[in-house]
């Protein structure tokens, strides 16, 4: 065999391992009823709820934000947050949230927000906001 | 135009309207022209390419023309155009307003396809007898660059978007436009977001979309090269452009990242966003695309492999492009653009080119002068090659993951990106670096052809031991043995690149000078990893709690050793005037100042030596923007050391209306007793002159009584009797006095309490006691929750300055091959 044609099937492999890799390491968008059935984390696409409380106070923990969120398939779940309260937060009309449930609460590791802009109806900006971590 | 509204400026929109349309009209001739011209057979007929010429001349100048027109409208805040309400606004710095220029996504593509611009002009200047074919290309890119800006709708489909679209007709619903005079309403534009208020902003855009624009280059020669079956004619000319969209978009990427270092507040200067990843495309493409060009100018090898990623580089542009204007991001994206309306005239922008290049490749496939010969398995083509072919993977695994949004909507499919996607991103593609980084420097021993095996063996394997010797110390001490191995092998293989690739520069210098960029530039990507491993590995969280401030007990408990909340503590609250260990230095939170729109958090670093003496202090000002319409933006402040930063900036305040400063002042202003539910209960002291007074962060002490002859604005009479208490305050080895006054006029008593913000307390002057020889002062101090406080974080980032010089250092390598190359050129 020509060592060009080794050296394809090499790449092909790597090709196709990265390609499993990537479908194999992709999450799925789900509510928090399949939150709470499953112990990996997930992302789940809802909205705020604006008449419930956001609470964060400073004082008492920097690093705690929690806030409710109301799933499309219209349940409601208390979020807590390990960190302070996103930009934009309160103006988001969909939030995607990545994170698991630890018992009632669904802790998100990581918030990603749409938000109109307040005066064009046809313009959306999205922002993102992660719980930091350290690790690379 | 049924409607007469009052002073609104039509001429600059009509004029930049009409040089849009023109433009496009200049591209078309141009286009058509040069293709003739390219497929007239009688070569002493010039007359299309002189047409070709002027088509493109009068494109190019009519592009200056819509700049000017747009910057006009933007620099006379004329509200009335849709793109200055949306971006700019009255208050805003000329030098912003130059950034605003290039806001939206029409001031993008007048960007790039201004750069394509000069280009075509610099081709058309140098490219001899390359110009017909070449510029057809060019010619052709810029007719669908200009059709983007044209704005117009034919049977319902929007053809590109205007600049000179007018608020009116963007929002036509409005009920507002239904007024003659609305324009007296709109008094200023929308503003910029203030992350974009940066200068950063004023250069990033403008060498980002040169180097997108300069990739049309190298693809236009092989389009042209495939055309005309001159297939071995156009890599020479090609490769010293190839090289400077090469310089140039790495440049432009790395600058955003510098930007975002400096300005945005997601703590690192790489986020693996869609729209990043997107930037870095063609450039993994065309870093690849041009080994192999030089693989084949030397040997006539991999010819297929250098054509398909020099046409691939510039698909990828138009792909990232789409990415980042098709509004399909939404979902995943922080920075991309919301669709307006562009979605299929995108498309069809990559799809266009996509087949052109395929078709090309197809019915040329047979004619390319693809070796029949394997290569040497010894021989500096061969890896040079696979090296290609690796930064192809590391591109393939980007796209695949960047794209999963365009995926879902072509197949229906609901997949979402990989949970941890940094970790995801980081392992991959420092795999790939890794193997990408020793192939830069073993192929550097191997000759073109063949090299003897013998000698070949010692030098890599004695550089390779030598360069773990240097990175098992480097790894130990930099702390990155905690992470993922993959990422050592990294630092390894950018170790071993530097000191190979060290070596052919010395051996450079001393006569083989021709070589000198290829192992500059190498050198320069070995330090940029190098860099970005350990900044970003080894990161380091400078806010972390040490003082044992109240945690909520419960919280804590039940997420500890929690993967998602485990490592995340990073923001701090801290009082003002109230000093905080944080890491190595002592942190306080002194005072705050304003310069609309930006108000600054001085922050004040101390760091102390073993035996308490202080041996820096300086002051980081991370910035805040308040603003109704975007909400609170933070950017950091950092200092910069040789060997690391240190990064700050705020990430939380306290609400406005209970902003306990302001409250206090007021109260003090209007001697306003509800002012007292601001504090603790008052505590009433009883003491004598010289007596101490201890509270929560200090003590006071009475100094002297004394009588006072004027308070403030009310006139004393001589029946007034008024008594101020000297009170000197001690907090926080910081010293304030105060002087709270009793007065006693007719037969009522009034006190006038004197507030000390900075330390939270408010003194009253509230009795006298002659018979014990004491006054009785009562002391309101603030709870501690009502003191002025930020919440920050602080990051440390070692080494960072490794990937900035790095980069400096490839770009440095680039300009010397371009020079190298380009003399290579032979007139033709």
């Amino acid at each position: 065999m020509k060592k060009s044609s080794i050296f394809g099937l090499v790449v092909i492999a790597i090709a196709i391992a990265v390609i499993v890799v990537v479908y194999a390491g992709a999450s799925t968008y789900g509510s928090f009823k399949d939150a709470k059935q499953t112990e990996s984390m997930l992302r789940v696409v809802g909205q705020l709820d604006k008449q419930k409380e956001l609470y964060y106070d400073a004082a008492k923990d920097a690093n705690y934000f929690s806030f409710y969120v109301k799933d499309k398939k219209g349940e409601e779940c208390k979020v807590v947050f390990r960190g302070t309260e996103p930009q934009d937060f309160q103006k988001s009309e969909q939030i995607v949230l990545t994170g698991q449930m630890v018992g009632d609460e669904f802790h998100a590791s990581e918030i990603l927000m749409k938000c109109p802009s307040k005066y064009t109806k046809d313009k959306i900006d999205v922002t993102d906001a992660k719980a930091k971590s350290a690790t690379i | 135009m049924d409607k007469a509204f009052q002073g609104e400026h039509l001429l600059p929109g009509h004029l930049g309207q009409f040089f849009v349309i023109l433009s496009f009209g200049g591209a078309l001739l141009s286009t058509l022209s040069y293709y003739f011209a390219t497929t007239n057979k009688d070569l002493a007929d010039n007359s299309w390419q002189r047409l070709g010429r002027w088509g493109f001349i009068i494109n190019a100048l009519s592009i200056v023309g819509v700049g000017v027109c747009l910057f006009y409208i933007l620099y006379n805040h004329y509200f009335e155009y849709h793109y200055a309400w949306s971006y700019t606004s009255v208050n805003l710095p000329v030098y912003y307003l130059v950034s605003g220029f290039w806001n939206g996504q029409e001031g993008g593509f007048l960007l790039w396809t201004f750069w394509q611009g000069v280009l075509g002009m610099i081709l058309i200047w140098k490219a001899k007898s390359w110009e017909k074919p070449v510029m057809t290309v060019m010619a052709f890119s810029q007719l669908w660059l200009a059709s983007m800006l044209l704005g117009i709708e034919i049977f319902g489909a929007k053809i590109g978007s205007s600049p000179f679209l007018l608020l009116r007709k963007a929002m036509a619903d409005a009920p507002i436009f239904s007024q003659p005079n609305y324009l007296s309403f709109i008094k200023d534009g929308q503003g910029m977001n203030p992350l974009l208020q940066n200068y950063w902003m004023v250069i990033h855009p403008p060498t980002l979309f040169l180097g997108l624009a300069s990739v049309v280059v190298p693809f236009s020669y092989a389009v042209a090269g495939l055309w005309q079956r001159k297939y071995k004619e156009w890599v020479v000319p090609a490769i010293p452009y190839a090289l400077f969209a090469c310089m140039i978009l790495g440049t432009g990427v790395v600058m955003g990242s510098l930007w975002a270092y400096e300005s945005l507040n997601f703590g690192g200067f790489w986020a693996w966003d869609p729209v990043e990843n997107a930037s870095i495309f063609p450039w993994l493409i065309l870093v690849g695309g041009l080994h192999v060009l030089i693989v084949y100018k030397n040997s006539g090898h991999s010819y297929f492999t250098a054509v398909f990623l020099v046409l691939a580089s510039f698909i990828l542009v138009l792909y990232q492009s789409f990415l980042a204007r098709s509004g399909i991001l939404g979902d995943t994206s922080v920075h991309s653009f919301v669709d307006n309306g562009l979605f299929w005239h995108l498309v069809a922008f990559v799809l266009v080119f996509l087949g052109l290049a395929l078709y090309l490749i197809i019915s040329r496939y047979k004619e390319m002068p693809i070796s029949k010969k394997d290569e040497e398995t010894y021989s500096r083509e061969f890896w040079m090659f696979v090296g290609a072919i690796f930064l192809g993977l590391s591109c393939l695994h980007l796209i695949l993951v960047t794209s999963i949004p365009v995926w879902n909507r072509t197949f229906g499919t609901k997949l979402a990106p990989p949970i941890d996607l940094v970790e995801h991103y980081n392992i991959i593609q420092a795999s790939f670096a890794m193997v990408i980084t020793v192939l830069t420097g073993f192929t550097q021993f191997l000759k073109y052809k063949k090299t003897d095996t013998a000698r070949f063996f010692i030098s890599t394997l004695v550089y390779l031991l030598v360069a773990v010797l240097i990175t098992v110390p480097v790894d130990y001490f930099s702390g990155l043995y905690k992470l993922h191995f993959v990422f050592q092998l990294v630092m390894l293989g950018s170790v071993y690149s530097l000191l190979v690739n060290g070596k052919v520069l010395i051996d450079a210098l001393k006569g083989k000078f021709k070589l000198a960029g290829s192992a500059v530039a190498h050198i320069g990507f070995g330090l940029m990893l190098a860099g970005a491993i350990i900044a970003a590995g080894t990161r380091g969280l400078v806010s972390v709690n040490e003082s044992g401030t109240v945690a909520i007990a419960g919280f804590d408990k039940s997420s500890q050793g929690n993967k998602i909340s485990g490592d995340s503590h990073e923001n701090m609250m801290i009082y003002k005037n109230e000093p905080v260990k944080m890491g190595p230095y002592m942190v306080t939170y002194v005072g705050d100042s304003t310069s609309e729109p930006d108000h600054f958090y001085k922050i004040d670093y101390r760091r102390f030596d073993d035996k308490g003496k202080m041996i820096e202090s300086f002051e980081l000002k991370p910035k805040v923007q308040l603003n109704d319409k975007m909400g609170m933006t933070s950017s950091p402040d950092t200092k910069h050391y040789l060997t690391h930063d240190l990064y700050t900036h705020v990430t939380a305040l306290p609400q406005p209306k209970e902003a306990p400063t302001a409250d206090a002042q007021a109260a003090a202003a209007h001697g306003d007793a509800n002012d007292d539910k601001n504090y603790d209960p008052p505590i009433p002291h009883e003491i004598a002159i010289g007596d101490t007074i201890r509270f929560r962060e200090g003590y006071m002490v009475l100094r002297a009584l004394k009588k006072e002859t004027a308070i403030q604005n009310i006139p004393m009479t001589d029946s007034d009797v008024a008594i101020g208490a000297k009170i000197d305050i001690v907090s926080n080895n910081k010293n304030y006095s105060a002087e709270p006054v009793y007065m006693i006029r007719g037969k009522s008593v009034f006190d006038f309490s004197r507030t000390v913000d900075d330390v939270g307390l408010k003194l009253r002057l509230t009795r006298i006691i002659p018979e014990k020889n004491k006054v009785e002062i009562t002391v309101y101090q603030q709870p501690e929750n009502k003191k002025p406080w930020v919440v920050m974080r602080a990051l440390d980032f070692p080494f960072i300055n490794l990937l900035w010089s790095g980069t400096l250092i490839m770009i440095f390598g680039f300009l010397l091959s371009i020079f190298r190359r380009n003399k290579e050129i032979k007139p033709v």
